[in-house]
Formats: C-alpha cells, sequence, structure tokens
C-alpha cells in the first residue's frame, strides 16, 4: 500500500523538527530514510505509524486518510531499535499478540504464528523468553510479530543499530529478500549511508528537518543534488573549486590538462590507498586508488603528478540555487 | 585482609544481634513465660481481639486504595509528565519526610468538630475524628509513597515502547495496560504493597491522635498493645507483641519473594 505525506511538519517545543515534509513512498517499495542523527528521520517514521501526533501536514495510507487515526487503527507494522520484546510473554505469544488482539480463532491463531516463526527461522525457540535470545533472533522476533497482523505498510527504526557487525549484514540482506517476497511496502530509518544504498530501493535524505533529495541509491550518489548529501554519502573531495567523488579523479606522471600537485600524503588500507596531493597554491585533493592502480603508480610522498578528472562533470551539477542551499 | 573481615562480619551480626534478635527473642520468651494456657487465655483478650479486628478493617480499605492511588500516581508521573504530575511527585513524598504524630495533628486539625471540615462533615453525619475513617485516612496518609516509589522507577526503567508495539498491534488503551503494564510492574508493586500492609498495621503516632485511643471502639492492635504496657499489664502486651511479629516474618518473607523475583527481572532486562 502507498504511503503519502502531504506537508507534514512537526516541533517539540521551540525546534522545528520536521519541516514541511511531502513524499509517496510507493506500493511494495522498500525506502531508507536516512539522514544524520537529529534530522527527524525517526520522527518522521513515528508520525506515520500513529505514535507521535503531527503539527499541520497530513498522512495517507492508499486512499485512506489516517492523519487523525490512533497508531491501533492504522494497521501498521512497528519495529523499535530495542525491538521492545514484550518481557514477560514467550515467543510464541509475543507473535501471537496482534492476532489474539484481532480475536483470531485459536487454531488459526497457533497456525499462523507456526508459520511466521518458521519465516524467522525461529520454530525452534517458541517457548523460550525474549531474555533467552540473541539480539538477532530478538530482532526476528519483532519482525515476526509485526508481520503477524498482515500489515500494510512495515516501518522499522534503525533495525540493525544494536546488532554486532557479523549479524548486522546477514540480517540486512536476509530482511531485504523477505520484503522482496512479501511484498510489503517498507520504510526503515538509518543513519548508515552503506546499509541505506545496499537495502533500499529508494533513498529519502533528510537534513534539519527538510527532505534534501530522494531517488534510486545509485542515482543519488553519483547526482547528489547538494553539498550535504554528496558529503553524507560518499567521500568528497574538491579540484579547481568543483566537488568530486576521490575515485572520479586519475594520477598521471605528465599531460597538460590537469593539475600539477605534489603527494604530501599516501595512506594505505587494504584494497584502497589514498593519495594526498597539494598543488602550487597550497589547494589539496585526495584521490582514490584501487590497490593495482596504487601499484602501478606506486606513489610516494614528495613525488609529482598530474591530477584531473575522469569525466568533466563535477559531481554536483552547478545549479546555483542548489548550491546556496546547503 | 581475612581476620579484619571476619571481625567485620561478627561485628556486624553483634549489632544486628542486639538491636533485632535479643529484643525480638524477649518478645517470645516474655509471651510463653506463663505457658500455654495462659497464652491461650491472653489471645482471647476481649479488647486485643476487637483491636484486632479494627486493624483488619484498616488493611482492607487502605491497602487497595492505596494500590490504585499508588498505580494511578505512578502511570501518571512516568507516562503523561506535566507540571502538576511533577508536583505530585514531589508531595508524594512528604508522609516519609514528617514525622506520623505531625500526620495526626494535621489531620485532627481538618476533621476534628472545630477543624477545617468537620463541621461541615458533621452536618452530613459523617465522623472522621476518633473512628474508623479517620485512622483509614491516616493510615493512608502514611503509607501514600511506598507503592509508587517503587512501581515509578520500573516504568521508567522499562519505557514505552513495549506499551507502543501493542498500540500498532491493534491493542486498546485498556487492553494494553492489563497484558503489557501492569504485568511488567506486578512484582513491583506486590513489594510496595508489603511494605503497605507493614506500615499500616504497624503505624502508631497518627493513629493514636486521630483515633483517640478507645478501646473497645477505636483501639487499633498496635495502640492496643501500647495501652497494655502503660496500664502495667505487660504480659498481654507482649501477646500482641508476638502476634505482630508473626505478622511481620510473613510480610519479610512475601517481600524476600517479591524483591527477588524483581531483581530476576531486573538481571533478565537488555543491555
Amino acid at each position: 500500500m502507498t504511503v503519502s505525506l502531504d506537508g507534514v511538519s512537526k516541533s517539540f517545543g521551540k525546534s522545528l523538527v520536521l519541516d514541511d515534509i511531502t513524499d509517496v513512498f510507493a506500493d511494495g517499495e522498500m525506502t531508507a530514510l536516512l539522514g544524520p542523527s537529529g534530522s527527524g528521520k525517526s520522527t518522521l517514521l513515528r508520525i506515520i505509524a500513529g505514535l507521535t501526533p503531527l503539527d499541520s501536514g497530513r498522512v495517507r495510507l492508499g486512499e485512506r486518510d489516517v492523519t487523525s487515526s490512533p497508531a491501533r487503527e492504522r494497521h501498521i507494522g512497528f519495529c523499535f531499535q530495542d525491538y521492545a520484546p514484550f518481557r514477560h510473554l514467550s515467543v510464541f505469544a509475543n507473535v501471537a499478540y496482534g492476532l489474539k488482539v484481532q480475536r483470531v480463532p485459536r487454531a488459526e491463531r497457533k497456525a499462523r504464528v507456526e508459520e511466521l516463526l518458521g519465516l524467522v527461522r525461529l520454530e525452534d525457540f517458541a517457548d523460550r523468553y525474549p531474555h533467552q535470545l540473541s539480539g538477532g533472533q530478538r530482532q526476528r522476533m519483532a519482525l515476526a510479530r509485526a508481520l503477524a497482523i498482515k500489515p500494510d505498510v512495515l516501518l522499522l527504526d534503525e533495525p540493525f543499530a544494536a546488532l554486532d557487525a557479523q549479524v548486522r549484514g546477514e540480517l540486512r540482506s536476509w530482511v531485504r529478500s523477505l520484503q522482496r517476497e512479501l511484498g510489503i511496502t517498507t520504510i526503515l530509518v538509518t543513519h548508515d549511508q552503506i546499509e541505506a544504498m545496499e537495502i533500499a530501493d529508494r533513498l529519502v535524505i533528510l537534513n534539519e528537518g527538510r527532505i534534501e533529495q530522494t531517488g534510486k541509491p545509485s542515482f543519488v550518489y553519483d547526482h547528489p543534488s547538494t553539498d550535504f548529501v554528496a558529503g553524507f554519502l560518499g567521500p568528497i573531495t574538491t579540484l579547481w573549486g568543483i566537488s568530486y567523488r576521490p575515485h572520479e579523479l586519475e594520477l598521471s606522471l605528465d599531460g597538460d590538462e590537469g593539475e600539477k600537485a605534489t603527494v604530501t600524503d599516501v595512506v594505505r588500507l587494504g584494497f584502497e590507498v589514498r593519495v594526498v596531493l597539494t598543488n602550487q597554491t597550497g589547494e589539496s585533493s585526495w584521490v582514490q586508488l584501487t590497490h593495482d592502480q596504487a601499484k602501478a603508480l606506486n606513489p610516494s610522498i614528495g613525488q609529482r603528478y598530474v591530477v584531473r578528472p575522469r569525466s568533466a562533470r563535477g559531481l554536483i551539477e552547478q545549479d546555483p540555487t542548489k548550491r546556496a542551499r546547503s | 585482609m581475612k581476620k579484619q573481615s571476619l571481625l567485620l562480619r561478627v561485628l556486624v551480626l553483634a549489632y544486628v544481634a542486639a538491636l533485632l534478635g535479643i529484643p525480638l527473642l524477649f518478645v517470645f520468651q516474655q509471651a510463653f513465660s506463663h505457658g500455654w494456657s495462659e497464652l491461650w487465655a491472653a489471645l482471647h483478650d476481649h479488647a486485643m481481639d476487637l483491636a484486632i479486628l479494627l486493624t483488619a478493617k484498616v488493611v482492607v480499605v487502605a491497602v487497595p486504595l492505596n494500590i490504585l492511588f499508588g498505580i494511578g500516581a505512578s502511570l501518571w508521573i512516568v507516562r503523561r509528565p506535566s507540571r502538576l504530575s511533577h508536583v505530585l511527585d514531589v508531595l508524594i513524598d512528604v508522609p516519609l519526610a514528617i514525622s506520623p504524630i505531625v500526620v495526626g495533628l494535621v489531620l485532627e486539625l481538618a476533621y476534628a468538630q472545630n477543624g477545617w471540615f468537620g463541621p461541615t462533615l458533621a452536618k452530613l453525619g459523617w465522623r472522621v475524628m476518633f473512628s474508623l475513617p479517620g485512622i483509614v485516612i491516616a493510615s493512608i496518609f502514611v503509607s501514600l509513597p511506598l507503592v509508587s516509589r517503587q512501581v515509578i522507577p520500573l516504568l521508567r526503567e522499562i519505557g514505552d515502547h513495549q506499551e507502543q508495539t501493542a498500540a500498532t498491534l491493534g491493542a486498546s488503551p485498556i487492553r494494553i495496560f492489563f497484558t503489557i503494564t501492569l504485568r511488567s510492574i506486578a512484582w513491583a508493586a506486590a513489594y510496595g504493597v508489603t511494605l503497605t500492609l507493614a506500615r499500616v498495621i504497624g503505624e502508631y503516632g497518627a493513629v493514636l491522635i486521630v483515633s483517640g485511643n478507645i478501646a473497645l471502639l477505636t483501639q487499633t492492635l498496635t495502640l492496643n498493645i501500647g495501652a497494655n504496657f502503660e496500664n502495667f499489664n505487660s504480659y498481654q502486651g507482649f501477646v500482641g507483641a508476638l502476634l505482630l511479629a508473626f505478622v511481620s516474618v510473613a510480610v519479610l518473607l512475601v517481600i524476600a519473594v517479591a524483591r527477588h523475583r524483581l531483581e530476576r527481572k531486573r538481571h533478565d532486562s537488555f543491555a
């Protein structure tokens, strides 16, 4: 089901947390709300769920205007960052909670819970209690509990932030494939741009309560509309006052097109090698080389190179109105 | 180091024994000093039996009211914070800070026949001072914070994410209260309730003033014990004290269980 936001604004006291947010989340799409802490992304998620009242604007689910509906009437699955397991209930009872509220008959309820526990691979843990589960298992339980009521939309608040790196990676791709399988409209909040780009069909990048840019991850990465988006999604460097991704610059020993510069630092990070160069006027850029490129060039401090962009186009379109915003 | 810790333990145990153990043993020794038949007769002392009945009545009214107030106030203070609830949060501790005798005097000032509400209540035919309502009010007053002081920190600690999740799953506020909130705070509330029970049964000063301490009418068990000692009927007093000691042991056992469960709950909480 589509989720439409129309001019959503929210203040806490005197601070404006969300400023006129308008966006449409397409049916079956996985969207990441991406932004630094304090950008308003979690508040926006809570407003969609009906857990936080908004000051102005409308929220629609499909054709239904739910702006003034309480959370329990919205039929939206919500997973908190801490998973909020019902501590006094078994895994089975946690997942069955929403079905019990809906008065689904006992036998049907049992069948549905077992099906869900199978889906999240917790069938052997039905009788356990939340404190007997690992972080990843708790998260899968919370997911099964939210999915039990067959929600129209699934909202995930920083779903992987509390997990250690290895589990995080596994769960990320698992959640992605589960979402595709179920075809459920999903919005997840994250401050991790790599996570967002890996998991989402579409990014909504928020900064200080406003949408900076929306679009497909690869497009936004290559065509950021503001310096903020460019810097938030990946490393940037400048040459002749224009922003570039560091891997879009190349080094050669000679040539006319390009800037003559001297190597001031070389940082080797396994596969990636970062070369920092400074030109005659003291402006510095850095170039990202692959391991193989670095091997061929063998840069060292004090060496002189010509730096030039692989393509003439800078990272950010030189639209003065957009540049002024950031 | 070992010798020091041994010495410390002996000191602590001796201290506790001198303060608690020996006086308690003395109560037992005195109560049993006249043999079983005397004890049996003393247990059937008319004034004491009426005092026990009165204390039971006070418990039956005051404890449930305190549970309702304690849980309600806790939810208001933690889940719906406002300026007014902050005021309550501070005021709720007043009964712990002031002496029960002052509580009694203030209640007398308010409810006595020449007090603030006394004349109005008298016109309605209600008598607060020197009767059961006054004793109940005094008992509630002195034990007011005992439930909420246990529940508030736990409510803060568990947060509202479980409740909000239940709301997204379609649960009504009443259902959320009974299936999530109450279940989460049950042991903390039980601990608070036993503390309230012990306080209500054991209260002396405030009740002494508001009840008028009239034998056979407004004498609670503690007042009855006090009166017996004052009237040089100390044997009867020790028998009453023995009964209170048994109640205390029972309450302590419940407290121990509740605390154990509570600590296990805290232990289970997630990092």
